[in-house]
Order: structure tokens, then sequence, then C-alpha cells
């Protein structure tokens, strides 16, 4: 099965000096070798870190039409900083994957199935 | 309950239990299961046959199979295919097969961390027990269909996500074991809390003995898993002594210890002893010390008086586990009948278990003993407007009126 790890974390908590900053880079370099594992084992099937939520720009749909906005979709304690596309055979090894990912400090790690959908250009 | 629904119940566990493991769909499990039934209920005109547990698995794997192969020939567009002819493995299937146990899976399954911590008892208690929905609503106070609401989403869940129908691999045992025997804890509190055992808790209360039971003899080398099982026997042993003629609560220190089960009592502490037996590797985990303070207490009936000191020492150790507010209350009744009740007192506010009953009636209690009755009653009170049960509310109002008139 496939699954998303969706990391949350609190950016101002982790990363008080942003992307410049030591935690900033540590952190990016702890993903390097988590990231290293999955592909070595023939898991890992996509996923990025995102930059910080005060660069994101949010589409907003309703009855009047679509509307753009400065920020993320949602003002929340911990932002959305990044996800990964493993490949595990059920949710306990998924849980697994997601207790070793790393993180800088307090944060959620929200595991998702994917849907099974075909990918286009491959059939 | 007539004799089928017996012979189902007592078929239901191990049969869909298999089913569950074999096809990893629980939702379907139910299904071909209450088909199997359906089919009983016709067939079965001279009364069940000499196994009826395999004569369900075969009916029931059978329906399963159909089911499948009509689900791969709807998602294949070709929605009307003549039923399939029966496959060399439906031939094959005879009704003397041997049922494989899976009911350890199903509990792993049923009460794995991702589903629901209020869904987990209830879709054991269906599936490993095969109690009826309304049965489990009715056990746990919630209407009925808020608990089938519930049953459908954690099943949807599991399918969905992924939970894995297999017994967790011994690095993430400890973990998944103690989602099991917490979910057992916090289902066996609820038929514990009705002393009177009217009604809907009489039959939830041997389920919670017979589950805690099976369990043990599933899982025979966790020693949590024992001491679960030793605790519940002990506590349902005194059963009989937990009502007086009035119909009120008995507390445990007043109660005729010559009532106790003492079967109950003997299967109790073979738990307690098997549990022993399987911590050599360290020090008794938290539910060990539990089931040996309830074994302290039942010693009462061959030695004539309670071993205060020793149940203080165990709830000593268990505080170093499980620092909690109701284990500090605990703590404070032992701690009075060893250094009496004003030393007690003092530590029972500190445990601060305001809105638990109780912290409420062991206050009470300490107050009366120190002759501050007008405290007392007034705790009493507290108590009663908590929303005690009958035989509870029954002996706190005596105790009210008797702090009244001192």
């Amino acid at each position: 099965m496939q699954y998303a790890l969706i990391i949350y974390e609190n950016e101002a908590e982790s990363y008080p000096d942003g992307e410049q900053g030591e935690a900033w880079r540590a952190v990016l370099a702890a993903h390097e070798a988590f990231a290293g594992d999955l592909h070595e084992r023939g898991l890992l099937r996509g996923g990025s870190g995102l930059r910080h939520s005060d660069t994101a720009t949010t589409v907003r749909v309703t009855g009047a039409g679509r509307t753009v906005h400065d920020g993320p979709f949602a003002e929340t304690r911990e932002q959305l900083g990044g996800f990964y596309l493993i490949e595990a055979a059920d949710l306990d090894e998924a849980i697994a994957w997601a207790k070793k990912l790393p993180v800088a400090a307090n944060a959620s790690i929200e595991i998702r199935p994917c849907l099974d959908m075909p990918q286009p250009g491959q059939d | 309950m007539t004799p089928l629904e017996a012979t189902f119940r007592a078929a239901g566990g191990r049969v869909v239990s298999a089913l569950a493991a074999r096809f990893r769909d629980l939702d379907l499990a139910e299904e071909v299961f209450a088909d199997a039934c359906l089919k009983a209920a016709r067939d079965w005109v001279d009364g069940p046959p000499a196994d009826p547990a395999a004569w369900l698995y075969a009916v029931a794997r059978r329906a399963a199979l159909d089911r499948l192969r009509r689900r791969r020939t709807a998602a294949a567009h070709r929605p009307d295919e003549p039923a399939p002819t029966p496959t060399p493995e439906d031939h094959a299937m005879s009704l003397d097969e041997p049922i494989p146990d899976e009911r350890l899976r199903l509990i792993f399954v049923c009460c794995h961390p991702a589903v629901a911590t209020e869904a987990r008892a209830a879709l054991t208690l269906r599936a490993v027990c095969g109690l009826t929905t309304a049965e489990i609503a009715a056990a746990f106070l919630v209407p009925e269909a808020t608990l089938a609401q519930r049953l459908v989403r954690a099943r949807r869940k599991i399918a969905a996500a992924g939970v894995p129908f297999e017994v967790p691999a011994s690095d993430r045992w400890p973990e998944r074991m103690d989602a099991v025997l917490s979910t057992l804890e916090i289902a066996y509190a609820e038929a514990h809390a009705d002393a009177a055992l009217a009604g809907p808790h009489a039959d939830f209360a041997r389920e919670m003995l017979a589950l805690s039971a099976l369990l043990a003899r599933l899982a025979p080398t966790d020693a949590e898993a024992q001491a679960l099982a030793a605790t519940i026997h002990l506590a349902e042993a005194r059963r009989p002594a937990r009502l007086d003629d009035a119909g009120a609560m008995v507390p445990l220190a007043a109660q005729d210890a010559r009532e106790w089960d003492a079967a109950l009592l003997r299967q109790g502490e073979a738990f307690l002893a098997a549990s022993a037996a399987m911590a050599r590797s360290g020090s008794p985990g938290p539910r060990a010390l539990q089931a040996a303070i309830h074994a302290a207490h039942a010693s009462r009936r061959q030695a004539g008086e309670t071993p205060w000191r020793d149940i203080l020492r165990l709830y000593d150790a268990l505080l170093t586990l499980r620092d909690d507010p109701v284990i500090r209350t605990n703590r404070a009744v032992a701690l009075s009948e060893v250094e009496g009740p004003a030393t007690a007192l003092l530590q029972l506010d500190a445990a601060a278990a305001r809105g638990w009953l109780p912290f409420h009636v062991a206050r009470a209690e300490l107050l009366a003993r120190l002759g501050r009755m007008t405290e007392a009653a007034a705790e009493y009170e507290a108590a009663l407007a908590l929303g005690p049960s009958r035989a509870e509310a029954l002996f706190l109002e005596r105790r009210r009126a008797a702090s009244v008139a001192a």
C-alpha cells in the first residue's frame, strides 16, 4: 500500500532562525538520511519538503468563484512542512517509519493511505 | 436467548475471526457469518449438526468467496455474468475442516491504536464475543444508532488505512498489547461500576470474564495479560457480597468474605501466579501490581484480616509506574488503615480527584472517622450529586443520614 506521511511542525518553535538557521540545516541533513534509507529499500515513491508557510498562496473556491489569497489555507499552531510518499505493507510499517521521521521539536506526523489511482502515462 | 441464538453466539467468535483473518476484511466476515446464520435457521429443522461452528464456517466461507467473485466481476465492468460454477476449491471444502483460531489476531486488529478509542471495546465484543450491537449499546449506555455508527466507522478505518491482520512482532508487541489491555480495562470498569449488576451489565461482566480468560490463554507468555485476567476474576469474585438485603452497596472492607465466589478467586489466583512466573525477567508491571492488590484483599477470606501494610507497599510501587489521582485516592484509603485517617486525609486532598465519585466517598469516610460530621455530610452530599448508581446512592444516603444524626 502507498501512504503519505504528512509533517506538521510549529515553524516558529522548531526553526526560530528560519531557513538560515542551524535547526533548519540540521533537519534537512536528517531528512536526506531518512529519504536515503527509504530509497535504498525501494520504498520511496515521492514527496518533498516545503518552504516556510509565509511563502504560501491559497486559491479559495467558493460559489462566487476562485480567489487568490496570501498565506496558507488556515492559520494553525502547526504548519504543513512537507510530506513523504512511501510504500508499506500495512499501517504498522507506515507507523514505524513515521516514528523514525526526523523533526526539530514537537510535531505531528499524519499517516494517510493513498487513493489507488491510475498514473498518467502508465498503462 | 433461544438455543439457536446461543449456538450462533458460541460459534461466532471463532468463525468470524477465522473469516476475518482469511479474507482480511472484518465487514465481509460479519456479513457472511450473518448469512450463514440465516441459512442455518432455515436448514437446521432437526436441530443443529454435530459441529455447528464447522458448518457455519464452511457455509460462510463459501458465501465470502462468492461475494468476492461478484465484486471482481463488477469491478471488471461485466455486470451480467451468470453465477460462476463451483471451483475445485469449493468442492474441497469439507465440513470437518478444522477452524483456525484467529481470535488473538482479531483482538489485536480491533484494539489497534489507530482505531478510535471509544470503538475498540465495542468492536472486540461484537467480533470476538459475538455480542449484538443492542447489547453493547446497553452496556455502554449509548444509543444503539450511535454505537452502530461507531462500529461502521471503525471497520471502514481498519480496511482503508491498512491495519494489519497480524499478531504483532515482538518489537511492537508491548505497545500493541498495552492498547488491548487498556481497552479491556476500560470496558470492565463499566461493568464493575454497577454493583447491583441489574439489567444489561449482568451478561456484560460475564463476557468480560470470558474475554480476559481467552486473552490470557491466547497470549500465555504475556505477564500483563495474565494479570488483567487475574484482576477481573478476583474483582468479579466479590460480586455476591457487594449488595446487602436492601440493595445498598457494601464497601469492600465491610463485605462478608464468606460470600465471595471461591471458584473465581481460585481462577484469579492462578492467573496471578502465571503472571508472576512470566515476569521473571523484570519487575512486575502495573496490571500485575493491581492484581496483587486484589489478591491481598482476597486473602482476608483465609487470614481473617486484610494485610493493609502489604497493600500500601503495592500502591507505592504502582505509583512509581502510574501516577494518577485514582491510584492516589486508593492509596490514601490503604494509608488510613495503617497510619490513621488524619495522615490519610492530607494525602487524599493532595490527590485532587474532585468530581470522581470514589474520591468524595473516601473523603467523606475519613472525615466521619475523624468526627468531623458536618463536613462528612457535605462530602456525602457531593458524592450523591455526581449521580451514583442506585446501590451506591442507597449506601451514601444511609451514611449521610448517620453523619447528620451524630
